[in-house]
């Protein structure tokens, strides 16, 4: 392997640390699986770089850390069914791990939002965060998913949907029905 | 289009997915429907609300180091756990390990300063200091006592260094010692009692210095660290971590309390 290629990777796949995690994050909802998996995911990555053609890295690494998150499970069969995290008290409002801004919501909302994301199904939870944290096009989510284009817009719909119930924002929610 | 036509479509609509004439299309029906643009605006409250506070996560420092060393690792199996050789041929340099800490820093809108002019003696020292702190996230670098108990980490110092750190005890104020070690730093040995915070590290590095007394300073946030230095009699100090500035001005609050 030529420095090159590493530099190549720093310069390219590195920078993408943030994302990597923010989706591991959410889909192992365990900081400390997460990690393990980023780890697993960015070896893999740089074992297969040379299958990397140009163009956008995320939605290439993403999809590595997303088959990782999911072996990564099935390996150690760890079910979690429980939404109750040992680092409540800071994952969400310990500044320094988050970078988004919207400094106005305050941190109980964002609890009661990760805990709504967290009771979605995982296809549907991965596709909020590819779509909402990620920012990818439903071309790149189906790419990454592995999944066609009309099988991203049910999932995000349907999971927007439950998300909306959940956290009472709709007016259909508020009657209770729908 | 009619009512089931349009909401069918307001997901891709929103997110901008549609082809030109089918977001023309449901653009004209949900000026003329009601119940339809009801629900429009609901779900793009619903998407806003996400967006905005949906938790963008940080990737922790010791993830950062765990990743870079394996990457290390991986293109050099044989590497010496003994000492970080971090300043020759190695493929990986820091220097490119800067450089992208730089891009992951800028890439999640921490704004920083890259310091370019030849440096002073203090930058020079901060710059020394957060290479260290970095150096000590890798893998069996971080302490060369591990201990939370301070009489354990104060008697290791003594022999190694011509003075004595204070080793407060600081967890019950949530700041668990973690050990020390002793590093190098502006052509001396200096003393690092490390600390922790949640998943964070504190380095808080002194050596004897000349100097009249200089108040608690924060440094400028380089590489997404935090930094604060001063001076009191006769000791040089510097403070690094990850940890938010607010966390990082307490300990250094208590740090100076119990001296």
């Amino acid at each position: 392997v030529s420095d090159s290629a590493l530099e190549s990777f720093e310069r390219i796949v590195v920078p993408l640390l943030d994302d990597a995690y923010t989706l591991a994050r959410h889909l192992m909802r365990d900081e400390h699986d997460a990690q393990d998996v980023v780890q697993e995911a960015y070896l893999r990555a740089w074992r297969h770089y040379g299958s990397f053609h140009g163009g956008d890295a995320r939605p290439w690494l993403l999809a590595i850390v997303r088959n990782c998150g999911y072996t990564w499970r099935r390996g150690t069969r760890v079910q979690r069914e429980s939404v109750s995290y040992v680092d409540d008290q800071h994952g969400i409002g310990d500044e320094s791990h988050r970078a988004t801004d919207a400094a106005a919501i305050a941190s109980s909302d964002r609890a009661e939002l990760r805990d709504a994301l967290d009771q979605l199904a995982p296809e549907h939870r991965e596709a909020i965060v590819l779509r909402e944290l990620e920012g990818l096009s439903y071309k790149e989510i189906a790419a990454v998913t592995g999944t066609p284009i009309g099988t991203v817009m049910s999932r995000l719909s349907r999971a927007r949907q439950r998300l909306q119930e959940a956290l009472g924002l709709g007016a259909r929610a508020k009657e209770g029905g729908r | 289009m009619n009512c089931a036509q349009t909401r069918e479509l307001l997901n891709a609509y929103i997110d901008g997915e549609l082809p030109p004439d089918e977001a023309m299309a449901v653009s004209e029906h949900l000026t003329t429907c009601a119940e339809c643009s009801r629900i429009y605006e609901e779900l793009l409250t619903t998407v806003r609300t996400l967006r905005e506070g949906l938790t963008k996560y940080r990737a922790p420092d010791l993830l950062r180091a765990r990743v870079r060393s394996a990457l290390r690792e991986e293109e050099r199996p044989v590497v010496s756990s003994a000492t970080p050789r971090v300043r020759r041929g190695v493929r990986m340099p820091w220097r490119a390990l800067a450089a992208a800490a730089i891009l992951v820093v800028a890439s999640s809108g921490i704004t920083f300063v890259a310091t370019r002019e030849r440096p002073s003696a203090e930058a020079s020292a901060s710059e020394e200091v957060l290479t260290s702190h970095i150096r000590s996230l890798m893998p069996a670098h971080l302490t060369d006592v591990a201990s939370n108990d301070q009489h354990n980490v104060k008697p290791w110092f003594n022999g190694r260094l011509d003075f004595s750190p204070a080793v407060p005890r600081l967890e019950d104020q949530g700041f668990p010692l973690l050990g020390g070690r002793v590093d190098y730093v502006r052509e001396r040995p200096v003393a690092v009692v490390v600390y922790g915070r949640r998943q964070h590290i504190i380095n808080a590095f002194s050596w004897p210095a000349e100097g009249s007394d200089e108040p608690v300073q924060p440094q400028e946030a380089r590489h997404g660290y935090n930094m604060l230095h001063w001076r009191s009699g006769g000791v040089e100090h510097w403070v690094t971590s990850d940890l938010n500035a607010a966390e990082l001005r307490q300990f250094v609050g208590l740090l100076q309390s119990v001296r």
